[in-house]
């Protein structure tokens, strides 16, 4: 593989012992498959490519191996050969995971005959229909192995349906369709119609001011988290994602998200499940934080004294009760 | 839980306000694109090493359609887990990628693709090799 970089070329070159390996060995485990491999080769090399561009500093030794360790191999050369056409490989393949995407369809799915469509469009989509200088594009080839073949499918799965629904005559935005499909329909919440009010004018531009200065600290103590806590806060809020379906997305020890959370609250676990308890507590952190940048930005920032950041506090609590904070902040 | 025990009203005020701020908040599309579905399937498994989720969470956090792919598919994965599949029979015998395909071809497109047809050509050439292999 050509790669610019001669640090990367180096790093892709010594991986090339690990890779036969692996190769031999995926091999034995399924000699029916056609994949060749160099072909199985060009892949993982492809993926590697990728990893050491992911950040600034190339990787070490270690990481490389580790992601040579972790790849899904066996996934991976099942991939390439139903990409080349192998009935054999298309017959695990279809053994194999055919009930699990069903099952995927299914439940995403409003109804059985879009599952059924998506369903169908899929394994087209995995054969492949385009044909580019000669040779068939399968969806196959764009599976690295990275993770499981089955988490790739639901992903597939997932955007086939976004897609279906896009091609439908009633057409509607990326942004609204996502919005109002799978399970995530009808949980996002969005600015209310703004009240005209018959306040006094100079009340009201009193007030209009303080929750100006409301939300323009709120989103710039939001912007001042790590990336690692705004997506918690987003998945919990805006996703409404429950806390066990958050425990499980760091249920893996190695998981990056974890060792970030755990690294900021100075604690290590034993490397077992991560509990709804301790994810409430990052959270809990979080709004800590938050809390922290909001105080200081209303009063640095937006200049305001302490007793017009209580006022702010106060408005909050008071839109809050009466349930048109978000509509009142949005008229300013 | 130690938080449960804090009664700072402001603390309380903040999480209201955040919940409903982030609630309505709506994130940009980055004109960068997003993330392949293929990375985002490895990442919600927890299969993405610290140098490869760095990026991907950063994007997630300004972008509105990866997050909410994202979270769709934790909770699948979770509802998944949750709920064992019931098992299928499957078939003994190997069926033919051309067998699927070519009827779901012909379903979509409403007739069968090139590509199918070479596949019949080829095993129409296997079952006459092995019938002349039987012969001999």
């Amino acid at each position: 593989m050509q790669e610019g970089n001669p640090q990367f070329t180096e790093i892709i070159a010594a991986a090339g012992p690990s890779i036969g390996e692996l190769y031999a060995r995926c091999k034995e485990n399924a000699p029916n498959f056609s994949c060749g491999e160099e072909q199985f080769r060009l892949s993982i090399e492809r993926s590697l490519l990728k990893f050491c561009r992911a950040a600034d500093t190339p990787p070490t030794a270690e990481e490389v191996s580790t992601f040579i360790g972790q790849l899904q191999a066996d996934d991976l050369l099942m991939a390439i050969a139903c990409s080349n056409g192998c009935e054999r490989a298309w017959w695990e393949f279809d053994q194999q995971h055919r009930p699990y995407l069903e099952r995927v369809a299914r439940h995403l799915a409003k109804t059985e005959i879009d599952a059924q469509d998506v369903i169908d469009t899929v394994y087209v989509e995995l054969y492949g229909t385009r044909v580019v200088d000669g040779e068939r594009i399968s969806k196959f080839a764009t599976y690295s192995g990275r993770g499981s073949i089955r988490g790739w499918l639901r992903t597939v799965v997932w955007h086939s349906l976004v897609d279906l629904h896009r091609a439908s005559p009633d057409e509607v935005s990326l942004d609204e369709m996502t919005e109002n499909f799978g399970e995530g329909a009808a949980q996002s919440t969005f600015l209310v119609s703004v009240e005209d009010g018959e306040k006094e004018a100079v009340d009201q531009l009193a007030e209009q001011r303080y929750r100006k200065a409301t939300i323009e600290s709120l989103s710039a103590a939001f912007a001042s988290l790590e990336p690692h806590e705004r997506l918690l806060l987003l998945y919990y809020h805006k996703e409404n994602l429950k806390l066990r379906e958050i425990a499980r997305l760091l249920e893996n020890a190695d998981s990056p998200l974890r060792g970030w959370f755990q690294r900021r609250s100075q604690t290590r676990d034993s490397g077992g499940r991560t509990h709804e308890s301790t994810v409430m507590r990052w959270l809990e952190k979080c709004y800590a934080s938050v809390l922290e940048n909001f105080l200081n930005e209303l009063t640095t920032t937006q200049g305001l004294s302490r007793e017009e950041s209580a006022i702010c506090m106060e408005l909050a609590t008071r839109d809050l009760g009466s349930g048109d904070l978000f509509a009142k902040l949005s008229a300013t | 839980m130690a938080n449960q025990e804090r009664i700072d009203p402001q603390y309380e005020t903040i999480k209201a306000l955040l919940g409903g701020f982030l609630a309505a908040r709506r994130e940009a599309n980055p004109a960068a694109g997003h993330i392949e579905q293929d990375t985002i399937a490895a990442f919600v498994e927890g299969n993405l090493s610290e140098r490869e989720a760095a990026p991907v969470i950063s994007h997630m956090a300004d972008c509105g359609f990866c997050l909410h792919v994202s979270a769709e598919l934790i909770r699948l994965d979770t509802a998944f887990a949750e709920t064992p599949a019931t098992v299928t029979e499957t078939a003994s015998e190997p069926g033919k990628i051309s067998e699927v395909l070519s009827g779901l071809f012909a379903k979509i497109f409403g007739t069968s693709d090139g590509a199918v047809f070479a596949h019949h050509e080829e095993e129409k050439k296997e079952e006459q090799e092995d019938s002349d292999e039987e012969k001999k």
